[in-house]
């Protein structure tokens, strides 16, 4: 057993697979100068191989053996100039197109972030000049703040006038009759008054204020508009209920005469100028009052009324009184109703009719 | 890398010749096998005069190289024999290669001892079940294999003791090894 044991073993050698003879092995396997280790593997290999075994069979007739050496170097030359740089060239193009790549991208992202940035910057710069226009006008008000007044001034002086009145503000009362003035190009010189009020606006009003004012002024400029809206509906419903409808125009000439009379109350000289401006201050007033009776303040609307019965003259202290009597009605003060009715019959004005009317109805 | 890809076996360098379209391992593969495609084709070089080396080994290589991409190889040595064989007989006419039945009964019995090699108990099975095969052979062919593979003994040897050329030597022990094959795959139907 022992001794048959390395046989064993070596039954394996039977089918054991042996690389083909090197280049280096051929002729030593030739010249005999292999040990018999060596030797017996090539043998064994020679006799699997076809391959080997003829070109042992080739090389072992003498002519061929220089043609061999010299024809193998060729070979390999061959081999390796014709397949490796083809490789090397492979290489070298996959290099080339990675790095192309490489470039195309960086150009891609490159575009795409210039095209993001100009259109992020469009956006900011829209935002911008959003955020812009107020700004600016802020920025010019002061030139352009006289043409803001010259409207207002025009359209509805008392409007300025009732502001400065209650007002605390100083620089606005001095603004005011510059604008006035200038406010009428026929009267006055306009270019001295108009650079007069520029350095007074200049001067006296800071930045801020002017803000404020024009704040102040968009605001009522609005609530002339709202009140102006109001009156007319106000006058459609008054015609309506108390059948009066020549009762304005009848008066409003009559109105400047009186209140140049009169003319108690405010201060600014241009209103002697301007008498239709009283009439339309009394008026605002007058609507002013009307808008807090039509919204059931009842007591703000009789305190406007006092207001303007004991201020202004003419129509309007007795429209006042009228509506200062339907208020007391509403409010169930039967007495002092009818006690301002009769004021208003004894004022024998254009109200007569009406007051009689409604002193009848109670 | 050269010197990396000269250690890989054949079936390696083939595989990622193929897979990886490696070419240097393509031309390691060849480089190994040149020196005997010129021993082998130098007899029809020298045969035939009018075979011009510049174009026979460039065609053969491109021959090599296409048949790689496309053919089934077990063995590299059998495949660039038939390749060169199919180019010198009928240069027109490209045969492909399939290993023989035979042949892949050795192929697959090499691989089995092969992997025998790191299992004590499948070499053991294999040892009992090659020498029941070994047993099962005419008594002439038992003898040369014995001489041969298990006493160590040389062609030379052998053709002194037996008077045969080394040819014929050659030719009985390849077909008593493909005897033994044939009887050691066909063990199982048999016992």
């Amino acid at each position: 057993m022992l001794v048959n044991k390395p046989n064993n073993e070596k039954v394996l050698k039977i089918f054991s697979a042996i690389r083909c003879l090197s280049r280096d092995q051929l002729p030593r396997y030739m010249e005999g100068r292999l040990t018999d280790v060596e030797r017996h593997l090539v043998e064994q290999h020679l006799t699997d191989c076809d391959l080997c075994y003829d070109a042992l069979t080739a090389l072992e007739q003498e002519e061929n053996t220089e043609r061999y050496q010299d024809l193998t170097n060729k070979l390999q030359r061959y081999v390796q100039n014709s397949i490796q740089p083809v490789s090397h060239v492979q290489k070298v193009a996959q290099y080339t197109r990675k790095e192309k790549n490489k470039e195309h991208m960086l150009a891609y992202f490159w575009i795409i972030a210039f095209i993001g940035l100009g259109v992020g910057s469009v956006y900011v710069l829209r935002g911008h000049m959003r955020n812009q226009p107020p700004v600016r006008i802020m920025a010019s008000s002061l030139p352009q703040k006289d043409s803001v007044r010259e409207e207002v001034a025009t359209g509805v002086p008392l409007v300025t006038a009732a502001e400065n009145n209650p007002g605390t503000t100083t620089p606005a009362p001095a603004a005011t009759p510059a604008i006035q003035t200038s406010a009428k190009p026929a009267t006055a010189p306009v270019h001295p008054d108009s650079a007069a009020l520029k350095k007074a606006a200049a001067l006296k009003v800071l930045h801020k204020t002017a803000a404020a004012d024009c704040i102040k002024k968009h605001t009522l400029l609005q609530k002339q508009a709202d009140s102006l809206k109001k009156e007319a509906a106000d006058k459609v419903t008054a015609k309506a209920e108390e059948k009066k409808p020549e009762q304005r125009p009848e008066q409003k000439p009559a109105a400047p005469k009186e209140k140049q009379k009169e003319q108690a109350p405010p201060p600014d000289p241009p209103k002697r100028e301007t008498p239709s401006t009283a009439v339309n201050s009394d008026e605002y007033l007058y609507k002013a009052a009307m808008v807090y009776q039509q919204q059931g303040n009842l007591n703000e609307a009789i305190n406007r009324y006092k207001r303007i019965e004991s201020v202004s003259s003419g129509k309007y202290v007795e429209m006042a009184r009228y509506q200062l009597a339907i208020c007391y009605r509403s409010k169930g003060q039967a007495g002092k109703a009818r006690r301002m009715f009769k004021e208003v019959i004894r004022m024998d004005g254009s109200m007569k009719a009406a007051a009689q009317q409604a002193l009848d109805g109670m | 890398m050269q010197q990396q890809l000269t250690n890989l076996s054949d079936k390696e360098l083939i595989s990622r010749a193929r897979k990886q379209l490696d070419r240097e391992a393509e031309s390691v593969l060849i480089d190994r096998y040149s020196h005997l495609l010129v021993a082998v084709t130098i007899p029809h070089l020298s045969s035939q005069p009018n075979l011009d080396p510049n174009i026979v080994f460039p065609a053969l290589l491109q021959r090599l190289n296409a048949s790689l991409k496309t053919q089934t190889i077990y063995k590299a040595n059998e495949w660039i024999l038939h390749i060169q064989k199919g180019y010198l007989g009928k240069p027109e006419k490209n045969t492909p290669f399939y290993p023989s039945r035979d042949g892949r009964d050795l192929l697959h019995i090499e691989n089995t001892v092969d992997k025998a090699a790191t299992n004590i108990i499948d070499r053991q099975d294999l040892i009992v079940r090659l020498e029941q095969a070994l047993q099962r052979l005419s008594a002439d062919d038992n003898a040369l294999i014995t001489q041969f593979y298990l006493e160590n003994k040389s062609f030379a040897d052998l053709t002194a003791a037996t008077g045969l050329p080394r040819e014929k030597l050659r030719t009985q022990l390849k077909a008593a090894k493909a005897k033994l094959a044939k009887l050691f795959m066909n063990q199982g139907y048999a016992s």
